[in-house]
């Protein structure tokens, strides 16, 4: 199974200007993903999760003080693109975004299957009936009747709102979604809905997934693979059944045993102490200060070491001692 | 889904007949609620114009006077004797009250200025009248509408448009040196338009003679009604600048932060997201949201501005309703002043409907909770 990466991020960094100082919200990122895969980017808040997403899509604030690396999808390194060949080419036809706060993401004054249709009237130049047309098939894939195309976003509910906004991302076919927190606002049964909807669009449209999220229990439903962030960088990154059953990184281990589970007699453990602030972030391992297993060789930044197939940990723990 | 395109279609359809119907009866709604609402208004004028009918006592006292005074005064009834005369006098009196239907109590006679002020029937003006020659109070204010309605229309409309415009673009290009100057600039406007004025008629009416100081039109007006036009447009270059001056930063720096309040909403990001052109995204997703509130200040602006004309119309000697106020005041003639508040409370009524209907077409929240 040697397919090629449909998307291969290369030490990719994101750093915001503050009153404070420079905050390394994304801190030399690396990783990849083929078609059809769905990669699950954990962390707690503020690890640089959403950062990270919004870095591929070139989301950027004003206050932005670097945004480097390499970002290839498939052999175009779209991070040199040119801004306006960016937004033409890449955006939405072959990257689109569910955004984390998806329930205002819909113009309260546009109706939701004309917003559906638009990315395909403005970069397919599709005409206005042909575009509905195909909204409306969105519309039955994401389960939302077709009857909502004419209402207006203030007319849905919260989890009818998360589908439309699904609806929006899949109706160009992208290569690639990067969802948000996209069920992070709904009660759990909307969720649940949710998730099925993903699962049923992954198998059948063969498209690839980013899902941010802090949930653990609801994203191993759908990950293919796990990538665990930590104060702007991936800890550990590993195919799922890897990551769930014999997670390698320290922090890894203990996020796994801070998740309730059933059939299951010792009770969650949660992890002392909290993520370093990111405008001064520990010179070594970044993990280390809350770390049990931490030894002398952790005050270096630890190199990403592979341990197994297509399996990375930044962990001394695992490397070969100098 | 071979249906789709149908089911689209009609599904649009539905929908615009759903929304013009609720449009219909929101509007039907809005327009009994504020012509209850004028009704309300122009009966406490009138209640209040008149102190609740001590007004009719002093009427009474003056009519007794002028009667008493022409009588006496009057060749033809001198050789009476004095219960003659006045009785005469007394007869005199009883006609005028009846005349002006002063025999009936207050409350009875104020429903008829009621209906007659709401019928626009203004009554006759005490001393002044109009250039045409009228003295119906109607006909004087109706004259001066027009000369009020052309300057501050031209000039609000030139503000609005040209600040929200700038504050647009300035919003997408925050912190520039651009939008440092307009922010910097805006003091300026703590100056009246009349302020600006009057340098402005010193300085391109009499150090640089180019313009004319004052009026609307040159006297005698031009006969061809393309040369009016041009005389109109020379008379009113100087109040529209003076106008556009004082507002035009103040305006510019709030619509920008305005915009740049509404720019960071998530649909906004949004859009960004899905590789919108700028220009549409300013259109559809700053502009269109966000037009409600802009049409409403809009409006209320154009309002406002009717009040505090009265200097700047007096400073370039402009025939509209505020020199009409001041000169009314002037003459204490108190049926014209009466006359416009009527007609003020018409405007903003009519104002404020024109608001309702355009809040019901811009956002479907209102129209569609209001139809229900």
């Amino acid at each position: 199974m040697t397919q090629p990466a449909l998307l291969r991020v290369e030490n990719l960094r994101l750093a915001y200007r503050t009153g404070r100082g420079v905050v390394r919200a994304v801190d030399g990122v690396d990783f990849d993903l083929r078609r059809g895969e769905a990669l699950v980017l954990l962390g707690e808040s503020g690890c640089g999760k959403s950062s990270l997403a919004k870095a591929l899509l070139r989301l950027l604030p004003r206050n932005v003080q670097a945004h480097e690396g390499r970002v290839w999808l498939d052999d175009t390194d779209i991070l040199a693109l040119p801004e306006e060949r960016f937004r033409r080419d890449v955006q939405w036809l072959r990257i689109s975004m569910v955004m984390q706060a998806a329930m205002n993401a819909l113009n309260p004054v546009v109706r939701v299957g004309e917003q559906v249709a638009e990315p395909l009237m403005v970069h397919r130049g599709w005409s206005r009936a042909k575009a509905m047309e195909r909204a409306a098939e969105v519309f039955a894939l994401v389960g939302v009747s077709t009857d909502f195309l004419g209402r207006y976003p203030f007319e849905l509910s919260g989890g009818m709102r998360q589908r439309v906004v699904l609806a929006m991302s899949l109706v160009t076919e992208p290569d690639l979604v990067i969802l948000d927190e996209p069920t992070s606002a709904l009660d759990v049964l909307t969720q649940a809905g949710i998730m099925n909807v993903l699962k049923r669009i992954k198998r059948e449209l063969n498209t690839s997934f980013i899902l941010i999220t802090h949930d653990v229990s609801t994203s191993s439903e759908i990950a293919d693979r796990v990538a665990l962030m930590y104060a702007g960088q991936i800890v550990e990154l590993a195919d799922a059944r890897h990551f769930f059953t014999e997670p390698a990184h320290p922090y890894s281990q203990m996020l796994m045993a801070s998740v309730p589970r059933l059939h299951q007699p010792d009770p969650p453990q949660h992890i002392p102490g909290q993520p370093p602030d990111l405008l001064d972030p520990p010179a070594g391992c970044r993990y280390a200060p809350r770390c049990p297993k931490r030894f002398g060789r952790c005050d270096e930044m630890p190199d990403s070491i592979t341990v197994g197939e297509r399996h990375h940990v930044r962990c001394w723990l695992h490397g070969a001692g100098p | 889904m071979s249906d789709a395109p149908e089911m689209a279609q009609s599904v649009r359809s539905r929908g615009l007949w759903r929304d013009g119907w609720r449009l219909l009866v929101f509007s039907g709604k809005r327009l009994i609620a504020l012509f209850l609402t004028v009704l309300v208004g122009v009966y406490l004028t009138i209640f209040i114009a008149n102190m609740g009918g001590q007004v009719d006592e002093l009427r009474l006292v003056q009519i007794r006077g002028v009667v008493s005074e022409a009588v006496r005064a009057d060749p033809a009834f001198q050789d009476m004797t004095a219960q003659e005369r006045n009785e005469l006098i007394e007869r005199q009196i009883s006609l005028e009250v009846e005349r002006l239907n002063l025999d009936q109590p207050f409350i009875l006679r104020s429903f008829d200025y009621l209906y007659r002020a709401m019928m626009l029937d203004l009554g006759r003006a005490e001393q002044m009248h109009s250039d045409a020659g009228s003295r119906q109070v109607y006909d004087i204010i109706v004259e001066r509408l027009p000369a009020t309605l052309l300057l501050f229309g031209t000039a609000n409309l030139l503000v609005f448009l040209v600040s929200v415009w700038a504050a647009l673009h300035l919003s997408r290009r925050y912190g520039s040196l651009l939008d440092r100057s307009v922010v910097a600039l805006a003091p300026t406007s703590a100056a009246p338009a009349w302020f600006y004025g009057m340098f402005l008629i010193l300085l391109f009416a009499f150090v640089l003679p180019a313009l004319p100081s004052g009026g609307m039109v040159t006297a005698p007006p031009p006969e061809n009604r393309l040369d009016y036009l041009a005389s109109v447009l020379r008379h009113i270059t100087l109040p529209l600048v003076a106008m556009f001056i004082s507002s035009i930063f103040i305006s510019i720096y709030s619509w920008r932060t305005f915009f740049l309040i509404h720019s960071s909403e998530d649909y906004v990001e949004m859009a960004r997201a899905k590789g919108l052109p700028d220009h549409l995204i300013r259109r559809r997703y700053i502009l269109r949201p966000t037009l409600s509130p802009i049409v409403t200040s809009f409006l209320l602006m154009l309002i406002g501005l009717w009040g505090g004309a009265i200097i700047l119309e007096q400073i370039f000697n402009w025939p509209g309703l505020g020199t009409l106020i001041f000169q009314a005041i002037g003459h204490r003639d108190t049926p014209v002043i009466i006359g416009t508040v009527v007609i003020f409370a018409y405007l903003l009524a009519v104002t404020v409907f024109l608001l309702d209907i355009l809040y019901g077409i811009l956002d479907p929240r209102v129209r569609i909770e209001g139809g229900r």
